[in-house]
């Protein structure tokens, strides 16, 4: 019962697909129009696709003329346009640009640029993500781990044990790290951070094992295979992948759907008797920001004095409270000696400017007398 | 005229019916006073407002909420945050929510790198790879295209994804308010693929931002076939910053991820990209040791709204008569029918629906009850799609997922009432 329920399902997919397309050629437009099938359908993600029928998609009138007419909007764009945009690099290595840098070198610009946010050697930290958790091999393991019982480890989900592919690493650190500068590592500093978080991760690469002096280029890039490369599903690779991942959502049993008659439905009885009701333990999350009211009234009038103490715990404590982060900690008077020994004006200079890991005026929005009320403020209480 | 006759009798009828009711409503209230309450200073003493001039019409010339209305509001929490709010959440209150419309200013919110601000004069938006004619559009020439208007929520996948072990959030607005729904105004991607035309080998779109964390995500073409949209209006103006502005995709039904906002870039290919959001997050691993990539669809869910752990029955008296209400969705379709329990999903009736029942759209629900004072309840819902899929209990869930997937949590969410009239959010399971 339940395959032929599947078939039928995979079948009506595939027809939706073919019907697109051939409505699509038979017309020499994409064929959202033609349609007069009235006939439930599938569409890729399970659901129902809605075709377009006598004017109308669900319950919304269509203005097909509109849609079907050729408006030639816009310009063709420069190839040095293309160039400027189009970053990504795929998993094939399309969009991968030559260059090359070593592990130790990459250690070197993670201490200076990265450490603040993904703690030392990417043991993660500040609600930022970790990057290693040891060797991403034997931990690959873990993917099976549940935390269904108390004190249960859970699966570890870093990039050596869990990501796929490597090119989503060096793309997304050429583009969009570090986070409060992105786009401003070069094309050999982006594969001498690539190589020292695939040592972190003790990946092998062709056999050799990634180690500090290790110099990855993009010859040997391309011959890395990410332990959980087939930890995925449905297949989305190929020329023809797209069928197989309309089968696989037009399955509820892959991803835990229930699929039920309306008559059928279970309206009473319907718990097993050893249910309970579990409640949020200890208060659980309610740090809200702000705080939840329900309250009717007129709010509080805000002090318009600018608040240094209250800016700092916003903008940041989140590196400067400790030093484990790599910035000067607030109260480490020696610390706060060394950086201040050029004088104040260097100070705020530094801060405004932006220094080692931290972006300008640490990427907030102050002014700059703002600003330079806040770093007196960090000095003030590291003395 | 004997149609005439009966229509005028009927009033007739309806109107005798009214005096009788009246009469005895009086009657009760002893001649239409009572003599046991307190005069009302409300009504006995005319306040500032009610006295003299308010504003003058060119106050506020862009509308705002009246200052009473300041907690309602989004909000965030550091624990679902990093970089200072930059890569973080802001949810919508759901418990203050009506209708099926969320206001722009309480549109849930999720960044990866901060809000963007865009100059719309310096917007841009390119279109390339496996096209006859590739291009690039300013806004305005993009906002040349026949528009398109539909109503549709976006839901972030991780919306309940906290509570896969246990229930955390004592809260609707945080356990569920990682969605809101809007009427967006946009043009449709195949529309303008119709002037560029797309190459047969085409399968999959790159839709990325143009904001620092570039965001990015692969789309099967199907859905660019189906109903994906180019939007730049919400509610009837321009999408707000935390939106996007001026340009997001909007793909119904789909995780609100995949709806890339500050939209720069779409480029066709026959392989997809493993954007860093559709790899090491947003996909889900079930308890086989695989993940789930390429979950598209937010599936069918529901919740109860009011009451909620905000806003609870506490003041609620003995026998009074209450509307229990809440929100149904589905991104695979059409709401067909909500089922309402008191007793956690032991025992089901029907719910009734409320308003429009839109396809990938929010729809209300509602139940009537009479409340005891002292009594407990648990308040489970569960909703139905046009798929044929039904939410599952949370047991039927985990069973398949485990409770690591962080992503796609649809199982019923149940609310207790206490004797007190308090309400907790609380799971049912074994």
């Amino acid at each position: 019962m339940f395959k032929l329920d599947r078939k039928l399902i995979l079948s009506a997919s595939v027809f939706t697909a073919a019907a697109l397309f051939v409505a699509g050629c038979a017309a020499g437009g994409l064929g959202f129009s033609k349609s007069n099938s009235t006939s439930a359908q599938v569409s890729i993600d399970g659901g129902v696709f809605y075709p377009a029928v006598n004017g109308k998609t669900g319950p919304y009138v269509l203005d097909t003329k509109a849609a079907a007419m050729k408006l030639n909007q816009g310009r063709i764009p420069t190839a040095n346009e293309i160039k400027a945009w189009d970053t990504d690099v795929m998993a094939d290595g399309t969009g991968l640009p030559e260059g090359s840098g070593s592990a130790s070198e990459g250690s070197d610009i993670y201490d200076s640029k990265c450490i603040s946010c993904h703690g030392d050697f990417g043991s993660g930290g500040g609600g930022y993500p970790s990057l290693a958790k040891g060797n991403a091999y034997t931990l690959h393991a873990s993917l099976l781990s549940q935390r269904s019982e108390e004190g249960a480890d859970g699966p570890v989900r870093v990039f050596g044990t869990y990501w796929p592919q490597a090119s989503t690493l060096w793309w997304y650190i050429k583009d969009a790290m570090p986070h409060q500068m992105t786009d401003s590592l070069t094309n050999d500093e982006v594969y001498a951070l690539t190589a020292y978080i695939l040592q972190l991760n003790e990946i092998k690469i062709d056999g050799v094992l990634v180690e500090s002096d290790y110099v990855l280029d993009r010859k040997k890039f391309l011959k890395i295979v990410m332990p959980n490369v087939d930890g995925f599903e449905p297949n989305i690779a190929g020329p023809n992948s797209l069928p197989g991942v309309r089968a696989y959502f037009a399955n509820p049993a892959n991803y835990g759907g229930q699929k039920v008659k309306p008559a059928e439905r279970c309206m009473k009885n319907c718990q097993a008797a050893t249910v309970k009701t579990v409640r949020v333990a200890n208060g659980g999350i309610n740090a809200f920001v702000p705080p939840m009211a329900i309250a009717r009234d007129l709010p509080k009038v805000e002090s318009k004095e600018f608040n240094a103490a209250k800016s700092y715990e916003e903008n940041c404590a989140s590196c400067h409270a400790t030093k484990s982060m790599g910035a000067p900690a607030i109260g480490d008077a020696k610390a706060w000696k060394a950086v201040s020994a050029k004088g104040m004006a260097a100070v705020y200079k530094n801060g405004i400017d932006g220094i080692n890991g931290m972006p300008a005026k640490g990427g907030t929005n102050l002014s700059d007398a703002e600003f330079n009320l806040v770093v007196d403020y960090i000095v003030s209480l590291s003395k | 005229m004997n149609n005439k006759d009966s229509l005028s009798n009927e009033k007739k009828l309806d109107r005798r019916d009214f005096f009788r009711k009246t009469a005895v409503l009086s009657a009760t209230a002893l001649a239409g006073t009572s003599i046991f309450a307190a005069d009302d200073a409300a009504i006995m003493k005319n306040p500032e407002w009610a006295e003299k001039w308010g504003d003058p019409m060119t106050t506020n010339l862009y509308g705002v909420p009246s200052p009473y209305e300041h907690n309602v509001t989004r909000r965030s929490t550091e624990l679902l945050s990093s970089g200072n709010f930059r890569a973080s959440i802001a949810v919508t209150p759901l418990h203050e929510s009506s209708g099926i419309i969320t206001p722009n200013g309480l549109f849930f919110s999720r960044s990866h790198g901060g809000t963007a601000h865009v100059d719309p004069n310096e917007y841009r938006l390119m279109i390339h790879g496996l096209v006859e004619k590739p291009i690039v559009l300013t806004l305005a020439e993009l906002k040349r295209y026949p528009s398109v208007t539909r109503i549709h929520f976006i839901e972030c996948p991780a919306n309940g994804g906290q509570e896969w072990r246990a229930t955390q959030f004592n809260s609707v607005q945080f356990a569920k308010g990682f969605m809101a729904s809007a009427e967006w105004t946009g043009v449709y991607v195949k529309t303008i693929l119709e002037d560029l035309g797309i190459k047969p080998e085409a399968q999959w779109m790159l839709a990325e931002g143009g904001d620092s964390s570039k965001m990015g995500r692969t789309v099967p073409m199907d859905k660019i076939y189906d109903d994906a949209m180019i939007v730049w209006g919400q509610n009837g103006e321009a999408l707000r910053p935390e939106q996007g502005y001026p340009v997001r995709l909007l793909l119904p039904g789909w995780e609100g991820n995949l709806c890339v906002k500050w939209l720069r870039r779409l480029e066709f290919a026959v392989e997809p990209w493993y954007c860093k959001e559709e790899t090491s997050k947003y996909t889900d691993l079930k308890k086989t040791g695989k993940a789930i990539q390429h979950f598209y669809a937010n599936e069918v869910n529901s919740t109860v709204t009011s009451p909620s752990p905000e806003i609870p029955w506490t003041d609620l008296k003995d026998g009074t008569v209450v509307e229990i209400e809440g929100l149904a969705w589905s991104g695979m379709g059409t709401i067909t029918g909500v089922d309402f329990s008191l007793d956690g999903g032991n025992t089901y009736v029907q719910a009734e629906l409320k308003g429009l029942i839109l396809p990938k759209s929010w729809t209300r629900f509602s139940y009537m009850h009479t409340y005891k004072k002292g009594e407990k309840l648990l308040l489970t819902s569960r909703a139905m799609d046009d798929a044929g899929f039904i939410q599952p209990t949370i047991d039927q869930e985990t069973s398949v997922m485990g409770v690591e997937a962080v992503y796609h949590r649809n199982a019923v969410e149940t609310w207790e009432v206490t004797e007190k009239g308090e309400v907790n959010h609380v799971q049912i399971r074994s």
